[in-house]
């Protein structure tokens, strides 16, 4: 009874091994991708956007795209392990915060050798371009560039008899102590501050806000220093959260998303939310404020303080397989104009539809004179003045370099710890700046 | 020693498992030994230097390292202990005959067979300071004045998480407690009525010693879970607020897959696989002598 059954195995195996290295040896198309395309990935962000831009792009160009996404909060894991496996990826989406790092590495090629995309930089915004720049060399077009915004709800500043939105934070403990007292909100001030991606970028807004900064211009940490660092916006917080108690000790665990929604619900008169949020708390079809939310120059802090914010742009970063290959590189070069540039027909298609659609600000200057564009500012946040100076005064994070996303880890839990009443801010800071000043060294 | 027809069909049976067995287990665990040994930092790939054992060394001089072995040492006591007392409790009650026996044995099923990512998500839920059933209900009941935040809150992180674990894991060790309860002789509970033991003196006589492999079982598997337990800090609270639940499976989590060292990561993983043994192996050996 064994015998055949053993030679039934056998055929089976033998049947099996063919088929199976046939598998192995399947091309792309048979995979479900095209081949001669642009690979491209992204995160899991204005999806449809990006496939009704593919469709134009195939369209305009008969350049096939495969098109894969992952979730933002584990995107950067996810593209560093297919770029360490020598994934065949043309172009992907990049974070200014990893551009060191990734530059580094050897896994973006500059851009600065190819005229068709640089021409692009004398209609981008200064920090936008400013942001794709390591070492003198530029590494990509931009996806979209925003910064961090000053919200307030003209609905809950009327009810206090609050007639113009604060200036200073010293101003904003005031007004959210008026309102308090009068119940209207019990705690007026809202920040998401949990421990995720976007907590850097709240932070360094509040810094830069408080005149203040993580690092100086020669990379030395500076965060520790009462009076040029991070200190004064360390203390702000932990006294809005324990003394003035006008910000949730809950902050500690609101996400942006769902920092978005608690502002949305109406129970909040004040946030710092990233600008393109503005469509969609002023949508009655997503926010119980729409048409509540107006937007003022982010309000200074303490002696030294500035309207500054912090910015940030996102990317298409070219890598050096495509560049390195005649074939590749034409059709990557053309998607990447096509997507962060003008299209064949010389409009910035992809730019404007992001922002009408979604609310994501584009670096590309011509389009703010763009009606279409010009009317959506004036629709979802009652005019594109605020929004136009408070962008002119964004600056890129200071603590973006080849080791920013070690150090984030301690930065975070020291915001955190501070915000919880765990450590003085002073103690916290130098913990984080330790901790710069350590990583810095080994990398050399 | 040549093999006969039979031991020869045996190994020939036995060859695909044992050589899947080879490439799923026994290579990765040699190969992150290896990586362990080297300073593998993913965003530097052009860099891999061989340092032999300083990433174990390196472990224990990382102020973070302390921090989650005391985290991971409280959540893994309040997890062990609470759910094997709930556990022999619970099976002493489903071990009796009474109506709605049957369905609550099944209903008691219920925790343990939902997803430990819905799981977490629905303690974070209740959890939550502004719409969370915890608050809603206290206040409602008049325990609470208003609403307060939970898994904010440093001092109690770790005991909610550990409710959230204990409250899906207890099932399971109910049931091994109550299939080894099934197993003791009822001969022995009327022999003990007859010396005139009363409820609690059989339960220490009779029913503890009888429970004794089944103790055993839930106290190894229990700790062994729950000193590795990672899903329910990565939905619930990620390691925060600050260090607040920083266990030591969330700190490997941060060295490999956010600080892409796999080095220490791999390092760190071995110090976690060895210390569970360790554990799993003294609970077996002294408390076993005990129970």
């Amino acid at each position: 009874m064994t015998q055949p059954a053993l030679t039934t195995g056998r055929r089976a195996l033998a049947a099996a091994i063919p088929s199976t290295a046939a598998w192995l040896a399947m091309s792309p198309t048979a995979l479900g991708q095209a081949p001669n395309a642009v690979n491209f990935i992204g995160w899991s962000a204005a999806v449809d956007q990006v496939r009704a831009q593919i469709t134009a792009f195939q369209a305009a160009t008969g350049i096939a795209v495969n098109y894969e996404n992952f979730p933002f909060a584990q995107y950067r894991t996810a593209l560093v392990t297919r770029l360490v496996a020598n994934a065949p990826i043309d172009v992907s989406w990049i974070s200014d915060a990893w551009l060191p790092e990734f530059a580094e590495a050897g896994w973006l090629a500059d851009i600065s050798d190819v005229p068709a995309l640089m021409r692009y930089n004398a209609e981008a915004a200064q920090y936008c371009t400013q942001s794709m720049v390591y070492n003198g060399k530029q590494y990509g077009l931009s996806y979209y560039g925003d910064h961090m915004s000053f919200m307030f709800n003209t609905d809950m500043l009327a009810r206090a008899g609050i007639t113009t939105p604060p200036t200073t934070w010293e101003e904003v403990v005031e007004q959210s102590l008026r309102m308090k007292a009068q119940g209207i909100a019990e705690f007026p001030l809202l920040l998401s501050l949990a421990a995720d991606t976007w907590l850097i970028e709240f932070v360094s807004a509040l810094t830069f806000s408080f005149g203040g900064r993580f690092v100086d211009d020669a990379g030395i940490a500076v965060m520790a220093d009462a009076n040029r660092g991070a200190v004064r916006a360390a203390r702000f917080l932990r006294e809005a959260i324990h003394t003035h108690r006008i910000l949730s000790p809950g902050a500690v665990e609101t996400g942006e998303i769902n920092g978005l929604r608690a502002f949305g619900s109406g129970a909040h008169a004040f946030a710092i939310v990233p600008t393109y949020r503005i469509r969609a708390l002023n949508d009655p079809a997503q926010s119980n404020a729409a048409g509540k939310i107006r937007l003022a120059l982010m309000p200074k802090g303490g002696p030294t303080g500035t309207h500054d914010t912090c910015g940030w742009i996102r990317f298409y970063g070219m890598t050096p397989g495509a560049k390195a290959d005649r074939n590749r590189r034409e059709r990557t070069l053309r998607f990447m104009e096509f997507f962060g540039g003008r299209d064949t027909s010389g409009n910035y298609s992809m730019q404007k539809m992001l922002l009408t659609d979604m609310g994501l600000p584009s670096c590309a200057l011509p389009l703010a004179q763009d009606p279409d564009v010009i009317s959506f500012w004036q629709r979802w946040a009652g005019g594109g003045e605020v929004v136009a100076q408070q962008a002119g005064l964004a600056r890129k994070k200071d603590v973006i370099s080849p080791w920013f996303g070690e150090w984030v880890e301690t930065s975070n839990q020291a915001w955190q710890t501070v915000c919880l009443g765990r450590a003085e801010p002073e103690a916290a800071m130098r913990a984080a700046g330790a901790k710069w000043t350590e990583l810095r060294r080994a990398f050399r | 020693m040549r093999l006969g027809y039979d031991e020869r069909s045996a190994a020939v049976l036995v060859f695909p498992v044992l050589a899947v067995l080879l490439v799923v287990a026994a290579f990765p665990i040699v190969y992150s030994f290896w990586v362990s040994l080297h300073d593998i930092v993913l965003t530097r790939p052009l860099r891999r230097p061989f340092v032999g054992f300083d990433n174990y060394l390196r472990i224990f001089d990382d102020a973070r390292f302390w921090t989650a072995v005391s985290r991971t040492t409280v959540y893994t006591v309040v997890c062990v202990v609470v759910t094997t007392l709930l556990a022999v409790l619970v099976a002493l009650l489903l071990n009796e005959v009474f109506p709605g026996q049957r369905l609550l044995s099944a209903l008691l099923l219920v925790p343990w067979a939902t997803p430990s990512v819905v799981n977490g998500l629905m303690w974070k839920w209740i959890y939550d300071p502004t719409y969370g059933l915890l608050n809603g209900l206290l206040v409602q009941v008049g325990l609470l004045e208003r609403y307060r935040v939970w898994l904010s809150d440093p001092d109690i992180t770790l005991l909610l998480i550990a409710n959230a674990a204990i409250w899906k894991q207890m099932p399971l060790a109910a049931l091994l407690m109550i299939v080894t309860m099934k197993a003791i002789p009822e001969d022995l509970y009327r022999a003990a009525r007859v010396d005139g033991a009363n409820v609690w003196q059989r339960f220490v006589h009779v029913t503890l010693p009888a429970l004794r492999p089944g103790l055993m079982l839930v106290l190894v598997y229990e700790t062994m879970i729950s000193i590795r337990h990672f899903d329910l800090f990565l939905i619930m609270t990620q390691g925060g607020p600050g260090d607040a639940s920083f266990t030591l499976s969330w700190l490997i989590y941060v060295e490999t897959f956010r600080s892409l060292r796999f080095g220490t990561g791999a390092a760190m993983s071995y110090v976690l696989a060895i210390t569970t043994f360790a554990l799993s192996w003294a609970v077996i050996r002294f408390l076993g002598k005990r129970l």
